[in-house]
């Protein structure tokens, strides 16, 4: 299917993770226009791959699919799946963007997800999606509340066997595909381009994550997930019930040898949420926390901490020097103890390093944005409003403008929305005539 | 069971195909109730024409499923048995319309919070099945509703002129909705007023109010109320009517303000220690952060000393978490029999920006700081904290249980003494002789007990404001059209209170911009062919003018009968219970269907 | 659908729990995974004013051991029916003891949205109450 080859909008809004969607719903509920650019397969970012958050203890699907399915089905917003942003420019009174929608070799117009190519392929993959615990096919739907439900199909692993081609009910499977560019115009964008773990492989004193039971904490986020990989918490290497499980935090952060010298914000938070989850999993196993400084500072986070200690977690004010393999599958943890006792080690089952948070996506080349010295998207008013960036007409929100737990997230979203709005009102006011 | 009212029940019984859909959540449900059996429970039940299970139904496929069977005509009724309604009641009555089917004829069973996280086993399933069956009956008995629609006012009210307020304020505004700005006290600022450089940047505080307060002043949307509260609330979302009370020279005037929206943007206070915590009350040289951050603007940073109550200060000590983080079992209770259980997220940052201020100005005076956990999270903040430790402000670190002993001294020349047990340096008593010890007093909601009564608006034990849903609604409270920004709602700093203040404006712009808001159609509905025109329900209605008696023509002779004004009727449902006809009923929850649930539950 | 009796499991515990108030409560009791007995049936409801005297007796004449209303006490967001809602209670006080039905069966209360450990209290006292009694048995034919 062809886009034309010019599309026009309000927003340009690139990102398709909670910040981004809630920016282009409270645009859209205006009567604004929206684009969402996304780079995935799927909209719904991170959020939409965590097991529960916190502090509710929510399930993250039951919180971020209603918003997924309401931008999907906004009039106001149409979703741009799958797709590169080449490009980010002023042009006059207008922000052209220049996208390339990535092959996914299955037509989204013809493909009703019903996932026979899925079935029908030979080829398995790690599944990324789960952390790599699991495998996928090289021709599959991306999860199972992915939006849209559309097959992609991994070209680089496809031995072109011609079988999901053969079982397609709708002749969806198309191996020729080209990537395709084209352009969309607006008068304002948001970038929410969120964020990445800063990666294990690193952090040589941790082991490069070459160590087998030293996961990440998303990797932990699958595990814990209700759709996650062993539908229950096992070590990877030997798929043993873990009895004791570290977590080791500011593994990637306030870290100058990372280059991440800042807080990264949430990892205080979601080792804490893990440590509930998996004493309610594992009831029996020892969960320890290896911390330098507890930040649990939103609304009700501190009284989480509080339930978290008091519920039995063992919090150990320490650095963690080195992170080696112990025996039969164990790791040993060799930590300088705050408290007193000085250099200990401990061996553990299973080790999560709380990585920190990196910007998940670079503007230069791409777009003449300004970025600090940590990486993430400069805000010009960071008092009054954060998200105001030095691109007229552009705005930050959520991750894109340093760390950031998804109420905060959110609620800079709708402040990103109110200021792209303030921008064209004062552009073009539509004051009481707006429908 | 039979009902009683058989001469009426040709008329309504409903041949509703219903459809149950019953949820996995991932295991949330199905790891406790035997989903498949609920489906053939749903099944056997006469009005269920279809029963189907999936994984996630507020994903796609899931709601797809719902689409396609109202699409072919399978069913015209729907039932999920998923989670909370409060989570996917929405999501699941747009499916409905999606499918051109009336959003309101769907009933939802709740079988995950209320069943499978609560109940195991056999027990579970049991009652996810009659909760369907419940759920089927009333579904069956379901009619197509239409919203209501209301005019609504273009103009919102802010109330309270802090940073979140003005910021609110301002961004309504620019979306072309008139805005009234009601302040307590003779000028807009709140707190900013007293604070002197802002953490971690150092903008002046008064530079931040300017931003705003020039906009403010010359919007014409804009209208300030100063040394103003709020007296009355009236009306409902689209059409408010405030009552505001202005103190002026000549005493008191009221003045009413015609509003569509309102802003709690109420703000917060310091905590003031009570007398005799760490010696505050006790010793003249015991202040707060915000009393030190007062005489900071006093200091002309010409000494090589700061000086404080006319004392050269050599030594200083910091303490956090004065009023915050506060344990139960471990600290007294405040006179309200409330702990600040929370953190109050700003004072970290606070005290480190002080704290770098005062080394780097005044490097005659040390800095002791007794911490718990430094909580420099934010952009900028670490550098705050790595800067005080090069500025080499010394850092110990204390336990919630062994807090620091603030103690008169008489040791050298030295006003006080301050005690802790360092976490850092293995426990080690450590004692501090301090010229100054600062408490880094916590952030406590200001008191709106009169508002949040008026507007029945819900808080937390701290008596902060309480959102709807920190992810879902994080700007919304449970009164529709009522919002919330800044720290009514938890401690956070200016740029945090400026984002749930644009977060705000965004909410009420779309709320308001059309000029007419849809409001749900549960409201009470009179049967005039049943209706006597006894009048029951006209006493009984606890709303002024909802319902009164016409008189109206019926087969040539003038008879009275009851009439609701849609848009002030609450549907609480009192006129319901005196009705000696059941002539009258609230839409979407009548006393029918409840009587059908009760039946279901009963016979299971 | 026409009951066939009450085959199944016994005393069972209907409560109307508000959608302000209670009803959350209940949910917020269901996000603490704290387990509670299960013979307990939850209606939502926008404000339990609304049902007659004559709701609450068919219920027990329907075989319903025991009725919570869990209401919004004093945050009753509807100004005015609490009390209306105490009086009819009241009411059907009266009738039950006409009636012979232990008034215990009908208990008026207030749950908040976060009352996690009020609910999980009435709901284990009303079951040791029903548990004890039984179904309810009328004095005379209704």
């Amino acid at each position: 299917m062809a886009e034309p080859q010019v599309q026009h909008f309000d927003t340009i809004v690139i990102g398709g993770g909670i910040a981004g969607l809630q920016s282009a719903l409270d645009l859209a509920d205006q009567g604004y226009r929206v684009a969402v650019v996304e780079k995935d397969a799927s909209i719904g970012g991170k959020m939409i791959r965590l097991s529960k958050v916190f502090p509710t203890l929510d399930c993250a699907s039951c919180i971020t699919t209603p918003k997924m399915a309401s931008a999907a089905h906004h009039e106001n917003i149409t979703l741009f799946t799958y797709c590169n942003v080449d490009g980010i420019v002023r042009m006059g009174e207008e922000i052209h963007a220049r996208i390339t929608q990535n092959p996914r070799y299955v037509d989204p117009d013809k493909c009703i997800g019903c996932r026979k190519c899925e079935y029908a392929c030979p080829v398995y993959l790690p599944d990324m999606e789960q952390g790599g615990f699991s495998a996928k096919k090289a021709i599959s739907i991306p999860f199972s509340n992915a939006i849209p439900q559309v097959a992609v199909l991994d070209a680089e692993h496809c031995m072109l066997c011609g079988q999901c081609e053969t079982v397609c009910p709708t002749d969806a499977v198309d191996y020729f595909m080209e990537p395709e560019t084209f352009t969309l115009t607006a008068r304002t964008a948001v970038l929410s381009t969120g964020f990445e773990l800063s990666p294990v492989k690193d952090k040589a004193q941790y082991g490069n994550g070459e160590i087998p039971n030293v996961i990440d904490s998303l990797q932990m986020e699958r595990l814990l997930a209700p759709h996650g990989p062993y539908n229950r918490v096992l070590r990877p290497s030997d798929g043993m019930e873990p009895d004791s499980i570290a977590y080791v935090q500011c593994a990637g952060s306030r870290d100058k040898s990372m280059g991440v010298s800042y807080c990264s914000r949430v990892c205080c938070m979601y080792a804490i949420k893990q440590a509930m989850l998996l004493s309610g999993a594992l009831p029996l196993a020892d969960i320890t926390i290896y911390y330098m400084d507890i930040r649990a500072f939103g609304k009700g986070y501190e009284q989480f901490y509080q339930n978290a200690k008091a519920m039995g977690i063992e919090f150990v004010k320490a650095k963690v020097a080195r992170i080696n393999e112990g025996d039969g599958g164990s790791v040993t943890v060799r930590y300088e103890n705050q408290d007193g006792g000085g250099i200990q080690t401990m061996d553990h089952d299973l080790v999560v390093l709380s990585m920190g948070i990196l910007p998940g996506w670079r503007p230069e080349p791409y777009c003449p944005v300004s970025t600090d010295s940590d990486r993430f998207i400069t805000s010009i008013k960071p008092k009054i409003s954060p998200v105001l960036t030095d691109m007229e007409g552009v705005f930050a929100a959520g991750a894109a403008a340093g760390p950031k737990d998804i109420v905060d997230t959110i609620s800079e979203s709708g402040s990103a929305a109110v200021e792209a709005a303030k921008y064209m009102q004062a552009s073009e006011p539509i004051l009481e005539t707006q429908p | 069971m039979t009902n009683p009212n058989d001469k009426e029940n040709k008329d309504d019984t409903h041949n509703g195909k219903v459809g149950v859909y019953i949820c996995h959540c991932g295991g949330n449900i199905s790891d406790h109730v035997d989903v498949d059996k609920v489906r053939d429970a749903a099944e056997d039940l006469s009005c269920v024409k279809v029963a189907r299970t999936n994984m996630f139904m507020c994903s796609d496929p899931g709601q797809n499923m719902i689409i396609e069977d109202l699409e072919n005509g399978e069913v015209d009724r729907v039932v999920v048995a998923s989670c909370a309604p409060s989570l996917h009641e929405t999501t699941f009555r747009s499916a409905v319309e999606r499918a051109g089917a009336n959003p309101f004829v769907y009933e939802h069973a709740n079988i995950r919070e209320q069943v499978s996280w609560v109940h195991h086993g056999d027990p579970a399933t049991d009652k996810a099945s009659t909760l369907v069956a419940a759920a089927a009956a009333k579904a069956e008995n379901l009619e197509p509703l239409h919203p209501v629609r209301v005019d609504a006012f273009r103009h919102a009210t802010v109330i309270g002129a802090g940073i979140a307020g003005m910021k609110t304020a301002v961004d309504i505004a620019r979306q072309g909705i008139d805005v009234a700005l009601v302040e307590k006290t003779t000028q807009p600022g709140g707190r900013l007023n007293t604070l002197h450089t802002l953490a971690p940047d150092g903008e002046k505080a008064g530079d931040v109010v300017d931003a705003f307060y020039e906009e403010i002043q010359n919007s014409e949307r804009i209208t300030v109320y100063p040394n103003t509260q709020v007296n009355d609330v009236k009306g409902y979302v689209g059409n408010f009517t405030l009552t505001l009370a202005t103190d002026g020279e000549n005493g008191r005037a009221d003045t009413t303000v015609d509003t569509g929206a309102i802003v709690m943007a109420t703000g917060s206070q310091s905590y003031t220690p009570f007398n005799g915590e760490y010696a505050y009350g006790e010793h003249p040289q015991v202040i707060t952060l915000p009393e030190l951050i007062q005489t900071l603007a006093e200091n002309s940073g010409d000494e090589n000393t700061l000086t404080v109550n006319g004392k050269k200060i050599r030594n200083m000590v910091m303490i956090h978490c004065v009023g915050s983080r506060r344990i139960p079992g471990i600290h007294e209770t405040k006179e309200d029999a409330n702990l600040n259980e929370y953190c109050s997220r700003t004072c970290c940052s606070a005290v480190l920006h002080a704290g770098n201020f005062i080394r780097e100005t005044f490097p005659g005076t040390s800095i002791f700081d007794m911490y718990r956990d430094i909580r420099t999270y934010g952009r900028g903040q670490e550098e705050l904290y790595n800067r005080a430790a090069e500025n080499r402000v010394v850092f110990m670190r204390f336990e919630a249980d062994a807090p620091p002993r603030v103690e008169s001294s008489d040791t050298g020349n030295f006003p006080l003494s301050v005690t802790v047990s360092d976490g850092l340096t293995f426990n080690e008593e450590m004692t501090v002789p301090a010229d100054l010890v600062v408490l880094a007093t916590g952030v406590e909601p200001t008191d709106i007990s009169g508002i949040a009564g008026m507007l029945k608006l819900p808080r937390g034990n701290d008596g902060f404001l309480n959102e709807v849903h920190p992810k879902l609604r994080p700007v919304e409270l449970p009164v529709t059209g009522v919002f919330l920004a800044g720290t009514c709602q938890a401690p956070m700093d200016s740029s945090e209170a400026c984002n749930t203040a644009g977060a705000a404006a965004a909410k009420v712009s779309a709320l308001l911009g059309k000029g007419y808001i849809e409001l749900d159609p549960f409201v009470a509905h009179v049967d005039e062919e049943k209706c006597t025109g006894t009048g029951a329900c006209v006493d009984a209605c606890l709303v002024d003018d909802a319902l009164e008696l016409v008189e109206t023509e019926v087969a040539g002779q003038t008879v009275k009968k009851a009439r609701v004004t849609a848009a002030l009727c609450q549907g609480c449902g009192a006129c319901v219970a005196v009705c000696p006809e059941n002539a009258i009923e609230v839409n979407g929850w009548t006393l029918k269907q409840y009587e059908a649930m009760v039946d279901a539950i009963a016979a299971a | 659908m026409t009951p066939t009796g009450n085959s199944g499991n016994q005393d069972k515990i209907l409560i109307l729990a508000t959608e302000t108030c209670a009803y959350p409560g209940a949910d917020s009791t269901g996000q603490a995974h704290s387990s509670y007995p299960a013979n307990t049936y939850i209606l939502r409801v926008r404000a339990p004013v609304l049902f007659p005297e004559s709701f609450y007796l068919d219920c027990f004449q329907k075989g319903i051991s025991g009725i919570i209303i869990m209401s919004c006490g004093e945050e009753c967001p509807y100004e005015g029916a609490y009390k209306d809602l105490a009086k009819r209670v009241d009411r059907v006080y009266a009738a039950m003891k006409e009636k012979g039905l232990d008034i215990n069966r009908l208990r008026l209360t207030a749950i908040c949205t976060v009352c996690n450990r009020a609910f999980l209290n009435e709901v284990n006292r009303m079951n040791d109450l029903v548990q004890e009694l039984g179904p309810p048995q009328f004095a005379a034919t209704a």
